[in-house]
């Protein structure tokens, strides 16, 4: 993944507050019913496939109708931009490719690259292409075109999205070895480079790549710009030579359509104005399901974490932390902040990350234990937090926080929540709460802890510094072993599931409806603007 | 100079003077909002520093507020209304053409339909007051005015695009790339929901002025020289009970020429009420400065033209001016 590439937040920033959104919110107020899903920028998939209509070889031709959110007239397609909304983040994955990427399930595996071989020490990375890729205008992908996207995204004046994950690489670094070979030298040792060459903001771009206003968007996706409005569609065509043998794509035309209201969304499905429809809300399953439309359900890595900062009263004390951990009614937290679309959290991230400590118990409300915690860390009916939250954190965030507030009480912590507007959420306190929510997409563990955990991370929210796991977490990223990197992962995710700053009760479901002409869409763990990833679309076909 | 036109002419240049205090009034208002057009755009990036200030610098946001009003200003002064901050840069006329052109069918179909509509209800219930078609459209009225337009929306989208029947488009995404006329199917649900939202306050005006007319001594005086009831109506009555909602109907056709976001969202419309929250989001000046002109410039126009009908159809005002 990107650099939180795949949380167009200001996506919600800009969302105006729907009408579905008030009476979202009246709904908690009132009889704390079930909220929407957290309608996460970021979804995605379990590795198991929804039913498909159809069996039998996929047919070709026809144009494909998808309705996705709300878009704005600021969305562009430079691959290499941060992705402001879910529209647009979905056009970029069926345009650009990169030279790896993470399958439905989120195993790593190649897509332009035919090989990558790192050295001994995880210092240096040479990526062989394959052979015969061509960009949508015809041209041949060739090393030139490699080394120009990588400086083009280190550029100092205009970094990419994804230039803070590409840890150690300068574009000194970046050397063409013959016509189809790059060999990165990195400053630093980098396990997880590989990871990031796959994320999509490192997309192949061609040598001169101008994608203003759309026309000069141009990869190698499996389809290609003919058309885009921002904020109201892209019309992307078939690229007709895609490099990929099987897999698509097979519809001459995608069509992805913006709509501010996710009402309108549904209905135009309901009404036969499109084929397929992104990210329901919660009751819109039920609706959807009784219309005879098929849902796609994708169980994803993305959370919606409390955040408490580590370095300050009264969260530097670990006790107080373990306290408001096990405070937590994460069953029923999950039932009024999504309505249904979440799935079980246990206070550590990455859960699809193959280090991850899946044999560690799960965290459930113990209040006595809570309180007695509480009481050595020198609180005793005496603690009052304020709790900042933001419906453009998720537009169930506030919902859960009047839960924590509510199951807090209990204890006797008095937890003030400050509901705040995007504007005000993501300015210049962010990162600097005492105590808040985010939101964060899918990501491996290492990928996470250098975004998020480590001491130089840009979003350390939580001002995590713990001189034991950062050993380890470095040690991990010097590791090219798959088995021992895993092994110091797993060591790490446990300090963090003993003593972190995270509050992970859940992580979010996503889904999709589509008609039963559509077939071939499979769900995705990223869950990046659907959960469908979007890249899947090449695999839709029409029955 | 013929009294009537200088009053026009006078009524244009107070227009003027307005449309110039509302883009001062808007230009500090987007002002006043916390955050920028780069910050818009970078999202939560923007806390990378030194970014947000060469993407401050790129768009010319870090020159003072009043070199960027004023050169603004001397741009829509030619004829430019400039390019949006965001996204492709694109010109301001280029990005709002079909919008602009989408909002203006629809606004314009639905004072067609919906003006004719109300007088007719309003006069026909004066004329048999209390009768019970009277009463059944005094209901009809209140109930509908009671609903919010997205209420009366959802429910023709439930019944004609939907759950009942499947005989309408559900969401109206026009196609910019075709001519409307070859989409009017799409408009029929929006100016269907329009309609009923416009028809209660006109026709229940021209029924409240009617009944006063209808009453009144001139009009007694009338039907006791024996003249037919249907001449007392056309003539005498309705051109003295119409005058009060002509003012009525200039202020509906405003509205709805401000775009009506709700409308907009529950049928996906591509018009210029969204395209107006979208960029008041995003901070993008030029857009909110030419959307709001465009609107103003639309209610001084309506005033206007509502006035002149008014002193054209009132024989006081009309021989006033002489």
């Amino acid at each position: 993944m990107s650099t939180r590439d795949d949380r167009p937040e200001s996506d919600f920033l800009s969302r105006p507050v729907t009408r579905r959104q008030v009476l979202k919110g009246a709904a908690v107020v009132g009889a704390g019913a079930a909220l929407g899903p957290l309608l996460a920028a970021c979804g995605g998939a379990e590795p198991t496939a929804s039913p498909s209509p159809a069996g039998g070889a996929p047919k070709t031709g026809g144009t494909l109708r998808v309705a996705t959110a709300a878009g704005s007239s600021k969305e562009d397609l430079d691959v290499h931009a941060p992705a402001l909304t879910i529209p647009v983040m979905g056009m970029r994955f069926n345009i650009y490719d990169s030279l790896l990427e993470k399958d439905a399930q989120g195993v790593l595996g190649m897509a332009l690259a035919e090989e990558i071989v790192p050295n001994s020490t995880g210092t240096e990375y040479t990526v062989k292409l394959k052979s015969g890729l061509e960009f949508h205008d015809g041209k041949s992908v060739t090393a030139d075109d490699v080394v120009y996207t990588f400086k083009r995204i280190l550029d100092p004046k205009k970094p990419g999205l994804a230039a803070p994950q590409l840890r150690g690489l300068t574009p000194d670094g970046i050397k063409k070895v013959d016509d189809l070979t790059v060999t990165f030298v990195l400053e630093t040792a980098n396990a997880i480079f590989p990871e990031t060459l796959a994320v999509y903001s490192c997309g192949i771009v061609p040598t001169g790549y101008d994608p203003k206003g759309g026309d000069g968007a141009i990869g190698t996706g499996p389809f290609k710009v003919e058309d885009f409005l921002p904020g109201q569609k892209g019309v992307l065509a078939k690229h007709p030579n895609y490099w990929r043998a099987d897999g698509g794509p097979y519809v001459d035309t995608l069509e992805m359509i913006e709509f501010a209201d996710s009402t309108a969304q549904l209905n135009a499905l309901l009404g036969g104005a499109v084929d397929y429809c992104q990210m329901l809300e919660g009751a819109q399953r039920t609706v959807a399901e009784g219309a005879g439309m098929v849902l796609l359900e994708a169980k994803t890595g993305s959370w919606i974490p409390f955040t408490m900062r580590t370095d300050i009263k009264p969260f530097n004390d670990v006790k107080v932390r373990q306290a408001f951990r096990l405070l937590v009614d994460r069953e029923q937290m999950m039932a009024q902040g999504s309505g249904g679309m979440q799935w079980l959290g246990n206070d550590m991230y990455a859960p699809f990350d193959p280090g991850y400590p899946s044999d560690l118990p799960q965290r459930e409300q113990d209040l006595e234990q809570a309180k007695s915690l509480l009481k050595q860390a020198g609180y005793d009916n005496n603690l009052t937090v304020k709790l900042t939250t933001s419906t453009s954190v998720s537009p169930g965030a506030p919902a859960a926080a009047t839960v924590f507030a509510r199951q807090a009480k209990s204890v006797g912590v008095d937890v003030k929540v400050d509901n705040v507007t995007g504007d005000v959420f993501w300015g210049d306190e962010y990162l600097k709460y005492q105590f808040a929510m985010d939101n964060w997409g899918t990501r491996g563990y290492l990928e996470q802890a250098g975004m998020g955990s480590m001491p130089d991370a840009y979003y350390n929210e939580t001002h995590w510094d713990h001189p034991e796991w950062l050993a380890l977490v470095e040690e991990a990223f010097k590791t090219v072993d798959d088995a021992k990197r895993n092994e110091l992962i797993t060591q790490a995710s446990t300090i963090e599931y003993n003593e972190g700053g995270y509050i992970i009760y859940a992580f979010d479901k996503q889904v999709d409806a589509h008609s039963t002409k559509v077939a071939g869409v499979i769900p995705d763990v990223s869950g990046l603007a659907s959960a469908a990833n979007n890249a899947r679309y090449r695999l839709a076909y029409l029955v | 100079m013929p009294p009537l036109l200088k009053l026009i002419l006078i009524r244009l240049g107070l227009g003027l003077l307005t449309l110039f205090l509302v883009t001062i009034v808007v230009f500090i208002a987007t002002q006043g909002l916390p955050g920028d057009a780069a910050r818009a755009i970078l999202g939560k990036e923007a806390t990378n520093v030194a970014r947000y200030e060469a993407l401050r610098e790129e768009l010319g946001l870090d020159r003072p507020m009043l070199t960027q009003y004023t050169s603004w200003l001397a741009g829509v002064a030619t004829g430019d209304f400039g390019t949006s901050l965001v996204g492709g840069g694109q010109k301001v006329t280029t990005l709002l053409g079909s919008r602009v052109a989408n909002s203006a069918m629809l606004v314009f179909l639905a004072a067609l339909v919906s003006i004719p509509i109300s007088i007719v209800l309003g006069a026909t219930s004066a004329i048999w007051r209390d009768s019970r078609f009277d009463n059944v459209v005094n209901l009809g009225n209140l109930s509908l005015a009671a609903l919010p337009e997205f209420v009366i929306g959802i429910v023709l989208v439930l019944i004609f695009a939907t759950a009942v029947f499947k005989w309408l488009p559900s969401v109206s995404n026009i196609n910019a790339l075709v001519p409307l006329t070859q989409q009017m199917w799409l408009f029929v649900l929006p100016v269907a929901t329009l309609v009923l939202a416009v028809i209660p306050y006109v026709s229940r005006m021209l029924r409240a002025s009617t009944v006063e007319v209808l009453e009144s001594e001139y009009v007694m005086m009338a039907r006791l020289k024996g003249i037919s009831e249907s001449r007392v109506l056309w003539h005498h009555a309705l051109p003295n009970a119409i005058v009060p909602t002509i003012q009525v109907i200039a202020i509906n056709i405003a509205w709805l020429a401000g775009g009506i976001v709700t409308v907009e969202y529950l049928f996906g419309f591509p018009g210029i009420g969204s395209a107006l929250v979208d960029a008041v989001a995003n901070r993008d000046m030029p857009v909110v400065q030419a959307l709001v002109l465009l609107v103003a410039a639309v209610y001084v126009v309506l005033n206007l033209i509502a006035d002149i009908l008014t002193i054209l159809i009132s024989p006081r005002l009309r021989t006033g001016l002489r």
